[in-house]
């Protein structure tokens, strides 16, 4: 009996054990903690396989603590490899985040990091550049911050996306400043110069050129905008093809409030479109995820705030936005902990099938500004039925550090995402939590999967901004491959699909940046498929109509029976 | 002086002045009221020597013993001599203003000098008025310059200083109108005042500290908060009135000297008692701040917005952002009572006028506000409006307005009280 007894309590345990989140981060070898400079500001990461191994390894800034890079060593371990990585230059700066592109189209990731000033010179203006570091594809960096012309852009910036909003191949960058930027001789500082550094900022729309050099074209793209800039995203939110922009904004509801830019590619400009789409939201917005959180093929955005965080829910066709956060279960204006209630204040946030199940959870990483230190529990947001349920507690996710930036990857190639939170050391000594950085392994019971990597021939090398989409029976989910997302950070550019009990995909096609279109059919469940740019041209590439034809085929071979069962299982 | 009478003047230096306050980065309403009070002073010094009936005000104020005198035997444009002060001393406040603001600075005193000394025959007096305009405001600055507010607007927080966290104390908003999490200025109430009888200033009661229902603690929240849930369209427009933020106008201070010239130009003073009015306006509120300030940091009370949040309704945000200092006493209402009680002083407290220091401002599309043109008909009803428009946009209880309002009146009747006549 007590046998029994005790196999049941193992049973239950394991069950228990295996619906949850498994925080990791020492044992993997991940010894991390943001700290801020001034204000609260920073704390971004970037996942990227930096040495083409299968592995996706990690960039994580450090703001006035040292960046590090995380080699995964494909046994569940990274080993922090900064050193003799020939990042080092970065020391010198207070960083924020980083972004990870193919910038040179040699097949290896390079780096770009924001910063918003220098530690040995820590002065009332924010007076560095931002890094571009170029990947030697031996393992190691340069510095090409001078060689592509960005030495001399002097700004206050907390986040950057990679994006080629141009259609040459080419990532190009956008970069959200905060304070004003100051580009002159230290020698002329005076008090206007001082004072006047503290206002809203323009961005910088940075077009890469044929991977020789950057040029901010920002005004050359009509775009005028200022504000209290947290980054934002390059996404397709309209379907045509081109990365347009939404624009994070800090105190948006008394000084500009966010934006949504469309691209009016091939011409070279940015319309505002804001109010029209409704995304002029006057709000604290600190950072975004992009996800089509009910299958329906548009892209919807969930914006990070203090408080009251919105979920713009995309109507198609010209229409307006509309915020669901209330409806969809996602609102929460006060945590209320044992020992008092606390404001939210939300910074990085994932959409991500994270239990496989064939629709898009969401994790919200919460962090109180830093020097008032108080607790703020991330949120666990699983989608059910496309209505939201916060199970942060169920799912071991109620981490109450400084959290700001976070990522999902797939770190030990398990077919699960995994997530990292970048936290902040808090100022306040006192405080219980010591807040280190957390790698939440995911030991959910999941169901099947489908990764999808893109290499792109003509449009980005990794299919920054092109779109992926998994047929099975009815459902259609689609994943845009992320150039820098969430606060300060980017997400894998490997497209994860949860498939449910199916055990194959229908589809899988690719829409490649500028409406190329690439269809695989029956793609069996649990791989990773890589799959190259069909480069045969303009519009549909030749195999296009015969892929479009297999299906057709095969249900003819296969017969609507087992399509039915099929959808029963779903 | 054909087409420029004299007394426009001082009122062109006043529309300069908060046009200055308002377009210069950084400003706050501590730093903005300081240079109110140097402004006005500086105007007044600069041309009361030709009007034997005045007095002046050296040797009467905080440590200012004595300003250069004009030579009695020669004579004077005292026009020109207050316009090259008024340049002179907006030049030394606001050194950290745009160059652009800094040309239309230089722009108005040659326009005016122009105007002025064209019609002058013997150009020494125009030279000399100038030359003794400026040694006025020189010596003004020098003053102002050990006075703990000089560049104010490079210390304007400390994060180095040890805050108050307990019960009741003020926590920063998260509904702000500010990026930074600390209060501004915390040391401006231990900078000088300009009159020697607001130097040491008696505490006024406050309410203690309690969160029982229906405790008077309590039911000041209380009222802050049911008041703003069911704001009127009309208090939705007081509110907005005198909303005054320091980043998008020429702050609290800013109004009242702005309705300083509004009753110049409607009483049409000559210019020596325009110039009385603006420094009685500018020290009123220079000192009201510093006062506000001292005992906004002696007691370091919360927002209601704070007290409502953890015992009344935890989703409520007041109608405005909360500014980022303590709440008790308002400071709008100590400075607008400061401003009302020497306007009362130089004009009797009756006055039919219409405020129209904020119209032309585009309508406010968040809060469904359009900025219309308020009547009053007494200075003191400007004052209580001013201080319930912090009441209506919910971030000050009826006693920080109240007490503002009381402490506000005593600053005032100190600066009436100086020997301003012969």
């Amino acid at each position: 009996m007590k046998q029994i007894f005790f196999l049941c309590f193992c049973f239950i345990q394991s069950v228990a054990y295996c619906q949850k989140f498994t925080e990791i981060a020492r044992a993997a070898g991940i010894v991390n903690q943001f700290e801020v400079y001034e204000g609260s500001f920073g704390g971004g990461a970037t996942a990227f396989d930096f040495n083409n191994d299968g592995f996706e390894d990690l960039f994580i800034a450090g703001g006035m603590a040292p960046d590090a890079l995380y080699l995964n060593k494909g046994n569940g371990t990274f080993e922090n490899v900064y050193e003799h990585s020939g990042l080092k230059t970065a020391m010198k700066y207070i960083t924020q985040g980083a972004v990870s592109a193919d910038v040179n189209r040699d097949g290896f990731r390079d780096l770009f990091i924001t910063t918003i000033t220098t530690k040995e010179n820590k002065g009332k203006i924010p007076r560095a550049a931002n890094l571009l570091f170029i990947n030697n594809g031996n393992g190691t960096f340069r510095d090409a911050t001078k060689e592509f012309g960005l030495d001399q852009l002097l700004s206050f910036s907390t986040a950057a996306m990679f994006g080629d909003v141009n259609g040459d191949g080419y990532p190009d960058i956008y970069v959200g400043n905060y304070f004003n930027e100051y580009s002159g001789k230290l020698s002329l500082i005076d008090d206007a110069i001082i004072v006047g550094s503290k206002q809203m900022a323009k961005g910088n729309l940075l077009i890469n050129h044929q991977g020789k050099y950057f040029k901010d074209e920002y005004e050359d793209y009509g775009m005028t905008h200022k504000g209290f800039g947290f980054g934002g995203v390059f996404t397709d939110f309209d379907n045509d093809h081109d990365l347009d922009l939404i624009i994070n904004n800090d105190f948006g509801y008394k000084n500009n409030s966010n934006r949504l830019l469309e691209n009016k590619f091939p011409e070279k400009r940015f319309e505002d479109i804001s109010e029209k789409m409704q995304m002029d939201l006057g709000m604290n917005a600190m950072g975004t995820a992009v996800g089509d959180y009910n299958n329906d093929g548009l892209l919807d955005y969930f914006i990070t705030n203090i408080r009251g965080n919105k979920f713009m829910v995309n109507q198609g066709k010209g229409n307006p936005f509309i915020d669901k956060s209330d409806r969809l279960g996602t609102k929460i204006n006060r945590i209320i902990d044992s020992d008092g209630a606390y404001q939210p204040v939300s910074w990085g946030a994932n959409f991500a099938d994270f239990d496989n199940d064939g629709d898009l959870d969401l994790f919200v990483a919460n962090g109180c500004l830093n020097p008032f230190v108080e607790p703020n529990p991330d949120y666990y947001f699983e989608n059910v039925n496309y209505r939201f349920i916060n199970k942060s507690f169920e799912k071991n996710l109620v981490d109450k550090g400084v959290s700001r930036g976070s990522i999902v990857f797939d770190f030990d190639n398990d077919g699960d995402l995994d997530l990292l939170v970048v936290n902040q050391k808090p100022i306040n000594n006192n405080y219980s939590n010591s807040s280190p950085t957390l790698l939440y392994r995911n030991d959910s019971v999941t169901g099947n999967w489908l990764k999808v990597q893109l290499a792109g021939v003509e449009t980005d090398m990794n299919g920054i901004g092109s779109r992926v989409e998994v047929s099975v029976g009815k459902l259609k989910m689609i994943r845009e491959i992320d150039g820098g997302s969430s606060h300060s950070s980017q997400n894998s550019v490997i497209a994860h699909f949860g498939l449910g009990q199916a055990t194959e995909a229908d589809t899988v096609r690719i829409t490649w940046l500028g409406g190329k279109e690439q269809v695989l059919v029956h793609q069996r469940a649990n791989q990773l498929i890589k799959i190259t740019e069909n480069n045969n041209g303009k519009g549909h590439s030749k195999n296009y109509w015969l892929l479009l034809l297999l299906p057709v085929l095969l249900m003819g071979l296969y017969g609507m029976r087992k399509i039915k069962k099929r959808l029963n299982k779903i | 002086m054909s087409g420029l009478s004299e007394n426009e003047v001082p009122s062109a230096w006043a529309d300069l002045s908060i046009y200055i306050a308002k377009n210069t980065p950084a400003n706050s309403p501590t730093f903005a009221s300081r240079g109110f009070g140097y402004i006005g002073l500086t105007m007044y010094e600069a041309v009361v020597c030709g009007f034997p009936a005045y007095h002046s005000l050296a040797g009467q104020l905080n440590q200012l013993n004595k300003l250069p005198l004009p030579d009695r035997n020669k004579s004077y444009s005292w026009v020109l001599s207050l316009n090259a002060a008024e340049a002179f001393i907006l030049r030394s406040i606001y050194i950290q203003t745009s160059n652009e603001n800094k040309l239309k600075i230089d722009s108005l005193e040659n326009v005016i000098y122009h105007f002025v000394a064209d019609t002058i025959e013997d150009k020494q007096i125009a030279l000399r008025s100038v030359a003794y305009g400026r040694s006025v405001a020189s010596a003004i600055f020098a003053w102002s310059k050990s006075d703990g507010g000089h560049r104010g607007y490079l210390s304007n927080f400390d994060g180095k200083m040890f805050y108050p966290n307990g019960k009741g104390s003020w926590k920063p908003p998260f509904f702000a109108q500010q990026i930074t999490r600390l209060p501004l200025h915390p040391h401006w109430g231990d900078n000088r005042t300009f009159l020697i009888a607001d130097t040491n200033w008696k505490m006024p009661d406050f309410i203690p500290y309690d969160t029982l229902n229906n405790s008077t603690c309590f039911n000041q929240s209380m009222l802050v908060y049911q008041t703003n849930k069911k704001i009127t369209q009309e208090q939705k427009e007081i509110a907005m009135w005198w909303n005054d933020d320091p980043s998008e106008t020429y702050t609290p201070p800013g109004h009242s000297y702005n309705l300083a010239s509004i009753v110049v130009r409607n009483k049409k003073a000559s210019m020596i008692k325009a110039a009385q009015t603006y420094a009685r306006v500018g020290m009123a509120v220079a000192d009201a701040f510093i006062v506000c300030w001292r005992i906004k940091y002696k007691f370091y009370s919360e927002r209601p917005s704070t007290f409502v949040n953890e015992h009344i309704d935890s989703e409520w945000d007041p109608f405005w952002p909360d500014p980022p200092f303590p709440a008790f006493p308002s400071g709008h209402a100590t400075q607008a009572a400061a401003a009302a009680t020497v306007f009362a002083g130089l004009y009797g407290d009756s006055i039919v006028f219409t405020d129209n220091s904020h119209v032309g401002r585009p309508r406010d599309k968040v809060k469904e506000v359009d900025y219309k043109p308020r009547k009053f008909t007494s200075f003191w009803q400007v004052a209580e409006e001013t201080a319930y428009s912090r009441f209506l946009g919910g971030i000050h209880t009826m006693q920080d307005n109240q007490v503002g309002l009381n402490e506000g009146a005593k600053i005032g009747h100190h600066i009436n009280e100086l020997q301003w006549t012969n």
